[in-house]
């Protein structure tokens, strides 16, 4: 009863974790710097269905896919305004790694400043019972979330694995240089993989969005998680961060069988911190790059 | 009134100037890309706290221990990240904030968790307490005047000159016969040792912390200073906090309500720091880039 609840809890916010991780990996593999504005994409998504749904009345699977693109759009932007000239004027990837931090400070700010740093909803579904499956509750929307998210993860590894411009994201991945000099554009591959991972963000905020509230704040936390469930996974390979983010909602959910609730950010902390200083790479990840 | 708001503003620019140095050492001199260093503030402000209030010790000898103990957790924060470098250093530390954080949340026990400690009490020695704003600025001057003359030689020492070589070529120190991870423990100690001196003056002054003073977006506010002051520059890093702190402080005559001041702030912080890494990534006195 308790464990298939706990295990069902954990697949629903592992499969949150794993479209934020998924698309966090994606542009750090071809960009190779670490973009925790990504978060705000995930509230600016969130908020653009808040915003084109509830306030503009447009129908809700319309506003769905303008949110996408919007937010896709917007990850874009952030690329082209933002990274693309600091990257020009060569700095370090620390840089950009402290501009991604203002940048998440920036749009979250400026998202609380126009909607309020209170709790909104977007009052799309009605509260039902939940269907009951080997005595643990589920509600639709979280089957939808499922099977939205592993049908997207499906579609990802598919783009990676078969289609041309997935094999040069994941040349450009491997080795830049070598990857130019056989004719792949690097700017083309950083602007999909800040599309399509930014794409990412936006059904992930959708997704939230619809199973919980939504506040300004909410990124930041979601990034939190999905960048620990890409270092579980192996930072740098989007096929790692998927599995690596169903183990941290694994182990976020049976972890407060034991401890209090109020643990479970705590663990996926500790989980982040051990990782880090024991398994870097990563359990699907390459050693590369990591230590010196 | 408007006295009492004028030196609480220079109160803080005083805990800021300390906190900005105290960051400084660590990832201007050493190079050490330290994002977690708000994580310490935090300790330094508890530990003297619960020193005080809990084990009913003297002012003095709080101050200082929360110094010892911050710079402790220094030393385990840099001792178990040694092996990594760049961006997994600084996620590593970004983590270690997180970590400090949910525990002061957590640990309710000792931290009273989210309602946080209120009524701490204003320091007091020689008999005499510290009980109105005036002898509080002046007390904050004269440890932010004694901690600056301390940073000040210790950056300036021959040890201060190892830190930066340490940042500038780690690998050819260490053919010298340097021992440079013991240079990067040392050099977190002493920022994390004042990181807790800032702390601590903060929670004697404002007699309340919770655990959200020491979340993720004041790192930026650290980071801005920092940055805007410039990479390892001492001057930078005491001009820095004047101007980062006094700007927004304008914004309150504009009669904003607070509901949009407080994100307002965040916002300036946040685009300043983008416009000075765009513009001037070395700040406005720094000599080096961060690498």
């Amino acid at each position: 009863m308790v464990f298939t609840q706990l295990l069902i809890n954990s697949l629903i916010i592992g499969s949150i974790y794993a479209l934020v991780a998924a698309g966090f990996s994606l542009i750090y593999a071809t960009n190779k710097f670490l973009h925790l504005a990504h978060g705000v994409c995930i509230t600016v998504g969130a908020y653009l269905l808040f915003l084109l749904f509830t306030q503009l009345n447009i129908s809700f699977p319309i506003a769905c896919i303008l949110t996408i693109i919007l937010t896709s759009l917007f990850g874009l932007c952030l690329y082209l305004l933002i990274y693309r000239p600091l990257q020009k004027k060569k700095t370090s990837s620390v840089i950009l790694l402290i501009a991604s931090l203002g940048l998440l400070i920036l749009f979250q700010n400026i998202i609380q400043l126009f909607f309020g740093a209170n709790v909104r909803s977007l009052g799309y579904l009605r509260i039902e019972h939940g269907l009951t499956i080997f005595g643990a509750i589920i509600t639709k929307l979280q089957i939808i979330i499922m099977c939205v998210a592993i049908l997207l993860f499906i579609g990802l590894l598919f783009f990676m694995k078969k289609t041309k411009l997935g094999r040069d994201m994941r040349a450009v991945a491997d080795n830049k240089e070598l990857a130019s000099i056989v004719g792949i554009n690097p700017k083309k591959v950083a602007i999909y993989s800040f599309l399509i991972g930014s794409a990412l963000a936006g059904v992930a905020g959708i997704l939230i969005g619809l199973e919980q509230n939504m506040e300004p704040t909410m990124g930041t936390e979601l990034m939190i998680k999905g960048f620990t469930g890409a270092i579980i996974g192996g930072i740098g390979t989007v096929a790692g961060a998927i599995p690596g983010s169903y183990m941290l909602g694994i182990a976020e959910n049976f972890g407060i069988w034991y401890l209090p609730s109020g643990y479970k950010d705590a663990i996926a902390f500790i989980l982040l911190f051990i990782f880090l200083l024991f398994k870097p790479e990563g359990l699907f990840g390459v050693v590369k790059g990591v230590k010196e | 009134m408007i006295e009492q708001y004028i030196m609480s503003v220079f109160i803080y620019v005083c805990i800021y100037i300390i906190l900005t140095l105290s960051l400084n050492i660590s990832l201007g001199y050493t190079g050490l890309i330290n994002l977690g260093h708000i994580a310490l503030f935090g300790i330094g402000a508890y530990s003297s706290t619960l020193l005080m209030m809990n084990l009913d010790l003297p002012f003095i000898i709080s101050f200082l221990s929360a110094g010892i103990i911050t710079s402790l957790f220094g030393l385990l924060l840099v001792f178990a990240t040694k092996k990594l470098k760049g961006d997994y250093f600084a996620l590593a530390t970004l983590g270690f904030s997180f970590v400090i954080y949910s525990l002061l949340l957590n640990l309710v026990g000792l931290t009273r968790g989210p309602l946080g400690i209120p009524g701490i009490p204003k320091p007091s020695f020689f008999g005499i307490t510290l009980t109105t704003t005036f002898s509080y600025l002046l007390f904050a001057i004269f440890i932010t005047a004694l901690c600056v003359f301390i940073i000040y030689k210790i950056v300036h020492s021959p040890f201060g000159r190892l830190l930066q070589a340490t940042r500038d070529d780690e690998i050819g120190l260490r053919v010298l016969g340097k021992n440079t991870n013991l240079l990067k423990y040392k050099s977190m100690m002493i920022s994390a040792f004042f990181a807790a001196i800032a702390g601590s003056l903060f929670a004697h002054y404002i007699t309340f912390i919770d655990p959200t003073s020491f979340v993720l977006h004041e790192v930026i506010l650290l980071l801005t200073m920092v940055i805007v002051g410039g990479i390892a520059s001492f001057k930078g890093s005491i001009i820095a906090p004047f101007i980062i702190i006094l700007i927004p402080e304008l914004l309150r005559f504009l009669s904003i309500p607070s509901a949009i001041l407080g994100p307002m702030r965040q916002i300036i912080y946040a685009f300043i720091l983008l416009l000075i890494l765009y513009y001037k990534p070395r700040g406005l006195f720094g000599r080096v880039d961060l690498a």
